[in-house]
């Protein structure tokens, strides 16, 4: 009696299934199953997906029916498909017909209607599954975060499942027979026989009435070719490497595909499916074994390969409302720089650089069709162990896609491309090197004054062009390679050497010099207050075996990747009446140099485009359309301090006077807007512009109102010039 | 709660049973005879407190033979035994019926293979789950620790089989076991069906016992060819995810089971469509590795070893003595050259502490320079034989260009076999190893041998093991204690502590064995001293750090961080947990020689 309940839930459960069919409406109220199901009708799509996120904004959601669903899976397959028959729609457009497989159901259906098979054998009943061209899949919700492997435990068995993990191993493609037909000798009748599961016992008697009453033991005969068969692949999916915890291995899973979803994955892809989480049937020998133990196994519903690209990141869960929050706080520059390597001390400026490079600005095409690069380069370098690798390292994680290399690549691809024999074929394949693996992402080059001399003159296109070019063996072509360089390097001798010039030092050509929108020099440098900041950091380590408090917490890498992937959707424009302040900013940094007598810098129209790609960063992360005046600012300002972090004497020569040259810079900005007031704001972007800082500009302050130069705001700390 | 009305040790799974089936009708009784064993998922219902109230409490732990590959075949199916080593691999989870209901009564499976109650067809039972660990005996371990814990004699135990019947055991089991049943008509019903491979395969199985006897103490070396030595696989119950982690060393003590039926090969024909799903036990036959289901487990650690834990509170004075008669010897063993002594000692009390961003606090690796092949073989050979007495694994590596070549050092993972493939730095936590670099010439490295370099060399800097998924690698944190010997200055192994080596004499010393007990205890109380964490010490030693690097530019973050680490070793070698100016100035002399040596 419990099996005659059981039927009658299943009978109303192939009722909803059916009414949700039939009546869900999609985004734009188009019947979406029932075109779906058209399409089928029609031969175009071969797989009905019906998406559990569906099945919960319909407007009749029933939540005990989606429980259902999710935790018995399987069995709602087969009542969707039962659903789906009945509401078949008829073809509308002629398809190409199926030779074997659709003269084989005409001659099945007229046979049926002639009644000669008699009705009441289940094995001469045309099972349901050799009649349908469709495969169902239940799609689980896309919002959910995915389970990792270990989380899937035998409380699960049976249910819906999403997982993440990388394909290790994927089988061949082979058949796996769903219905096996067979005709018997004596009675001539066609009996069929579902197989549910991976092997089965064929019949050898024909269990016809006909065959029974004559005794015959009619012989039954194999039809492989009207038996269906289904695609089937194995796949073997391990855990993500950080999903695994601190002192265990990555966990296996076997994940089976079927029909359409094969051929979907090839070893090395990290992807995302839904499945149902299934024991195994055993048979034969393993079956002696089967009461006790069970191998599990993923059958997949849906396949989702994880998306690396900034502009195809999915923002999971509360992310925005995370980005959203962040936004609002004013100091969002400040608090992300800090958290990138955030245990690097120091660096604040390296770090900004840095995260200014993620961000990046949008590429330009013109009319004309001339590219205009919007990636951003950097170069860092400095004495050895002052964490430039860790820099580097740190920024790769951040980016969903970077790579990570040395100047001296063990590959012989290198960085830019080669041409490669292909072992099996003897054909020529070209292989892509590290910059064009790094296309739309970044490619951190450590040791970048140690690389080949072939492979920096190629980086000199990847730079500008942001092409890769090669004509090797018979091959032309040029690869993309829109990528971001951030560049490490010792200087020349190892270690900077005091006694030479800068340029000296760096030992790197102009033309790759200027192409760098930022080069910073990290030395480690004699400093009592550094050394203290050391002393006490080591002390602090050893003692509470824990890195000092930071004194902010952190943002997590997975919030950082969320909001600078967030940034990057904004692309914004330079206003037309900041173009006049930018012009006579680029115009006063040509002038200085000018009148330099040794310049060390290079200032060509590809710094004013640095300037430019710098701000347009600021403001993505401002998530403001516009570039305001604050950005070019902050832009100058980096772009000052990356100088005068290469050319530190000429820092400490203006640093004996910073106080007056602070003093002549506000003197000269009261006297250029012909007004006593100087906003301490204003005063501040000024001053930071050629490198001071705060603590400088209020010690100016100070000093200069002692001296009833002028007045200061007690609480604005606004300037009033007082005129002598 | 319960007498031991079951043998314990002869027949664990009685007791299993009985008290499972007293819980059953107790839930059930609570529950209405509403699915009274769905609580026992992941849980223990009494089982494992009879079992630990009897091996710890009542001293029954001495009574429990200890699996190893000299008994193995020896010991009955289904009894209790106990293992220990290192977790080399964790394959996963297994799935399996741990309750079914026969008729009105429930059964369980959990810890044994198969059920000595037939399962009716169609019947309520429950998934339940454990976890697969695959151990092997730690890489390394020296001698003396085998001696701290015997078992008693199985072959005593088992000295209801018959002589043929142990013979029969052994070599049955690489094929067709049936005809091991515990009745003993095996004789009869292998001799009916003769088996060609049979002789074949005692010969092999006679070349294995072979092998194994001359599994070299010093490398270990065998233990890093998989499957060539012996191992277990070990099936734990109601565990934490976490608890056990990958390299760690345990006791296991459990149910050993032999089933005959699931011993045969399965490479039926039917298999071929499993060309993935590849049983991984499939590949362990349970005639070579045993299966042991885990009632009670507990992690070891050096103290586990030492064979008379004396129960004396380790006080400083005593831990003083101790300390002084040990760095004599170590003095003696090193040609009377005390720096060395001093370096060495702190080198064998250093442990990490934590691992803070990327500084690993409290290790401290040493380089003895000054070494040449002959120095090496009178010295090296001295200072790794009183290591291997001193400490419970440690290894040796003649570090030669050959070797760098061709070694495996690093683990993989073999998605073929769902395996992880060991390596040679696969080592449980608190390993030390010696390199002799004296070997390395001038030559060429292969790719291989460049890979190599680098693990070393981030196993030195950051104590990391990078392992090896084939999609992705995984780094493994690891707590070992490197000693290199080399000529010069060791550039692939940069040490924190490079020494001078100068010895005035010829090491001709032996210990008693009570000295080295007592030197062993020291070492392992020592390691696991605690410290503690006083200010004002830290506040001088600071300021102290600061004016020394305005007068040596040269001193950078790695210098200081070697300092506080040598002070605090220091001060924990005297047997004190808080760290004082003293100590701070023991180790500015030591490094004032040091330095003076380097120059």
């Amino acid at each position: 009696m419990a099996a005659t309940t059981k039927i009658a839930d299943f009978a109303a459960e192939r009722a909803l299934a059916k009414d949700f069919l039939a009546n869900f409406a999609g985004p734009r109220g188009e019947p979406k199953y029932l075109n779906i199901l058209q399409d089928v009708a029609n031969r175009k799509i071969r797989s009905v997906q019906i998406e559990l996120d569906d099945l919960f904004h319909y407007k009749d959601a029933d939540d005990e029916f989606l429980q259902r669903v999710t935790e018995n899976t399987k069995r709602y397959i087969g009542i969707f498909a039962d659903a789906i028959d009945e509401l078949m729609p008829e073809s509308t457009e002629a398809y190409a017909v199926d030779e074997d497989r659709d003269i084989l159901m005409t001659q099945r259906v007229d046979e049926s209607a002639d009644g000669g098979a008699d009705g009441t054998d289940p094995l001469q009943k045309m099972p349901p599954e050799i009649r349908r061209f469709f495969e169902v899949y239940i799609k689980a919700f896309s919002k959910v975060t995915p389970l990792t492997i270990r989380q899937v435990k035998a409380s699960n068995i049976g249910q819906l499942v999403k997982i993440s993990g990388i394909v290790t191993r994927c089988s061949d493609v082979k058949p796996l027979m769903q219905v096996a037909v067979y005709t018997c000798e004596e009675c001539g009748f066609e009996i069929y026989q579902e197989v549910t599961a991976r092997v089965f016992m064929p019949l050898f008697e024909c269990p016809s009435q006909r065959c029974k009453l004559n005794k015959a033991k009619g012989n039954l005969i194999l039809q492989l070719r009207a038996s269906k068969f289904l695609k089937f692949q194995e796949v073997k999916l391990q855990e993500l490497a950080e999903h695994v915890p601190k002192g265990h291995i990555p966990r296996s899973l076997t994940v089976h595909l079927r029909g359409e979803l094969t051929r979907k994955v090839a070893p090395g892809d990290v992807v995302e499916m839904s499945g149902i989480f299934l024991p195994m049937p055993y048979y034969g020998f393993r079956a002696m074994r089967a009461g006790l133990v069970a191998d599990t196994y993923l059958e997949a519903m849906s396949i989702t390969h994880f998306k690396k690209k900034y502009e195809e990141y999915e923002l999971k869960g509360d992310e925005q409302e995370q980005i959203d929050r962040l936004a609002e706080d004013g100091d969002i520059y400040n608090k992300l720089a800090r958290s990138l390597a955030p245990e690097i001390f120091g660096h604040e400026d390296v770090k900004k650089a840095l995260l200014l490079l993620l961000v990046g600005a949008p590429h330009r095409k013109l009319a004309d069709g001339m590219k205009i690069r919007g990636d951003l380069h950097i170069c860092l370098m400095g004495d050895p162990g002052v964490a430039k690798s860790q820099l580097l390292k740190h920024i790769i994680n951040v980016a969903p896609r970077g790579v990570y290399t040395t100047g001296r690549g063990s590959s012989g691809v290198g960085l830019t491309a080669a041409v490669q024999k292909d072992p099996v074929t003897n054909e020529f394949v070209l292989e892509g090197g590290a910059l064009v693996l790094a296309d739309m992402g970044i490619c951190a080059i450590d040791e970048f004054d140690k690389m080949e001399e072939s492979d920096r003159t190629a980086i000199h296109e990847v730079m500008e062009q942001q092409t890769v070019s090669i004509a090797k063996a018979g091959i032309t072509t040029s690869l993309n390679a829109r990528t971001a360089v951030l560049a490490a390097a010792n200087p020349a001798w190892g270690r900077y050497d005091m006694r030479r010039t800068p340029a000296e030092n760096i030992n790197l050509p102009p033309a790759l010099l200027s192409r760098f929108d930022l080069l910073w020099l990290i030395l480690d440098r004699a400093d009592m207050e550094n050394d203290l900041e050391m002393a006490r950091h080591v002390v602090h380590v050893h003692q509470n075996l824990e890195s000092p408090a930071l004194g902010f917490t952190p943002l997590e890498p997975s919030v950082l990747r969320a909001y600078i992937s967030a940034a990057r959707r904004v692309i914004p424009s330079v206003p037309r009446e900041l173009e006049e302040y930018i012009a006579t900013a680029y115009s006063s940094i040509r002038q200085e140099e000018a009148k330099s007598n040794a310049p060390h810098s290079y200032t060509t129209i590809r710094t004013l485009l640095s300037i430019l790609r710098i701000s347009i960063a600021l403001a993505r992360l401002r998530f403001s359309e516009t570039v305001a005046q604050s950005d070019v600012d902050e832009a100058l300002r980096l772009m000052q301090m990356s100088k005068y972090s290469l050319y530190s004497d000429d820092r400490q020569r203006s640093g004996l006077d910073a106080i007056s040259d602070i003093y002549s810079i506000l003197r000269d900005e009261a006297a250029r807007t012909n007004s006593m007031d100087v906003r301490y704001a204003h005063a501040l972007n000024l001053i930071s512009r050629k490198g001071y800082s705060e603590a400088q500009l209020k010690e100016c302050l100070e000093e200069y109102a002692s001296l009833n130069v002028w007045q200061i705001h007690p609480n604005t700390f606004d300037i009033h010039f007082i005129d002598a | 709660m319960v007498g031991p009305q079951y043998d314990l040790v002869g027949n664990p799974l009685g007791a299993v049973r009985a008290t499972f089936e007293r819980a059953a009708v107790a839930a059930a009784a609570e529950s209405g005879g509403h699915e009274p064993v769905a609580a026992f998922r992941g849980k223990d219902w009494g089982a494992g407190e009879v079992f630990r109230s009897f091996l710890f409490e009542q001293g029954g732990l001495d009574k429990v033979p200890v699996l190893d590959e000299s008994n193995l075949g020896l010991i009955k199916p289904n009894t209790l035994v106990r293992f220990r080593g290192m977790v080399q691999d964790m394959l996963g989870n297994e799935f399996y019926v741990g309750a079914f209901k026969d008729g009105s009564t429930w059964r369980t499976n959990k810890f044994s293979d198969s059920s000595p109650f037939s399962m009716p067809h169609p019947c309520d039972s429950h998934l339940w789950e454990r976890h697969l660990f695959h151990c092997v005996p730690v890489p390394g371990q020296n001698s003396w620790t085998r001696e701290s814990s015997p078992g008693p004699d199985v072959r005593r135990m088992s000295s209801c089989l018959t002589p043929e019947q142990r013979e029969k055991r052994k070599r049955g089991a690489d094929n067709d076991a049936m005809d091991v049943s515990e009745n003993g008509n095996g004789e009869a019903s292998s001799s009916k069906k003769p088996k060609d491979d049979d002789v074949q395969i005692s010969n092999s199985s006679l070349e294995m016992s072979m092998n194994e006897e001359h599994v070299p103490e010093i490398n270990g070396g065998d233990h890093h060819i998989p499957g060539s030595s012996f191992s277990c696989l070990v099936k734990v119950y109601d565990m934490a995810e976490s608890q056990v982690k990958l390299n760690d060393v345990a006791e296991f003590i459990g149910v050993y089971t032999f089933d005959p039926e699931l011993a045969a090969p399965s490479d039926n024909s039917d298999d071929i469509m499993f060309d993935l799903i590849e049983d991984v036990t499939a590949q362990l036959p349970p005639s070579k590795v045993p299966r042991l289901h885990c009632l009670v487990w507990r992690n070891l650690s050096a103290h586990d070893f030492l064979s008379r834990p004396p129960s004396v509170e380790p006080s400083p004075i005593l831990l003083k003595g101790i300390r002084q008669s040990l760095l004599s010897h170590l003095t003696l063993v090193l040609g009377k050259d005390e720096l060395a002594a001093q370096c060495l000692l702190l080198h064998l009390l250093s442990r990490l502490r934590n691992k803070v961003d990327v500084v690993t606090v409290g290790r401290l690796s040493l380089n003895f320079i000054g070494f040449n092949r002959e120095s090496v073989s009178i010295f090296g050979n001295q200072l790794n034989n009183l290591i291997q007495r001193l400490l419970p694994y440690s290894q040796a590596i003649p570090l030669s260009i050959e070797y760098l070549n061709t070694a495996t050092l690093q683990p993989r993972k073999d998605n073929h076999s769902g395996r992880l493939v060991t390596g040679v730095l696969q080592l449980p936590q608190g390993t030390h190893l010696t390199f002799d670099e004296t070997l390395l010439q001038s030559g060429s490295l292969t790719s291989k041998g460049v890979e190599n370099t680098m693990l070393l060399k981030n196993l030195m800097e950051s104590q990391t093991v990078e392992y090896d998924f084939e999609f992705y690698k995984l780094e493994m944190a690891t707590d070992v204690q490197l000693l290199t010997l080399s000529e010069g200055k060791s550039n692939i192994l940069p040490s924190d502590l490079i020494v001078p080596f100068r010895p005035s004499s010829v090491p001709a010393v032996n210990a008693n064995s009570e000295e080295l007990e007592s030197w062993r205890w020291y070492l392992a109380t020592v390691k696991s001293l605690s410290q503690s964490t006083e200010t004002e010490t830290y506040q001088i030693i600071q300021d102290e750090m600061v004016s020394a690097m305005q007068d040596d530019r040269s001193l950078g973050c790695s210098e200081l961080s070697r300092w506080l680490t040598m002070a605090q070793i220091m001060a924990a070698s005297f047997g004190e947990n808080s760290l004082n100016m003293n100590h701070w100035q023991m180790v500015k002399e030591l490094e004032r020689l040091r330095k003076e040596r380097l120059q």
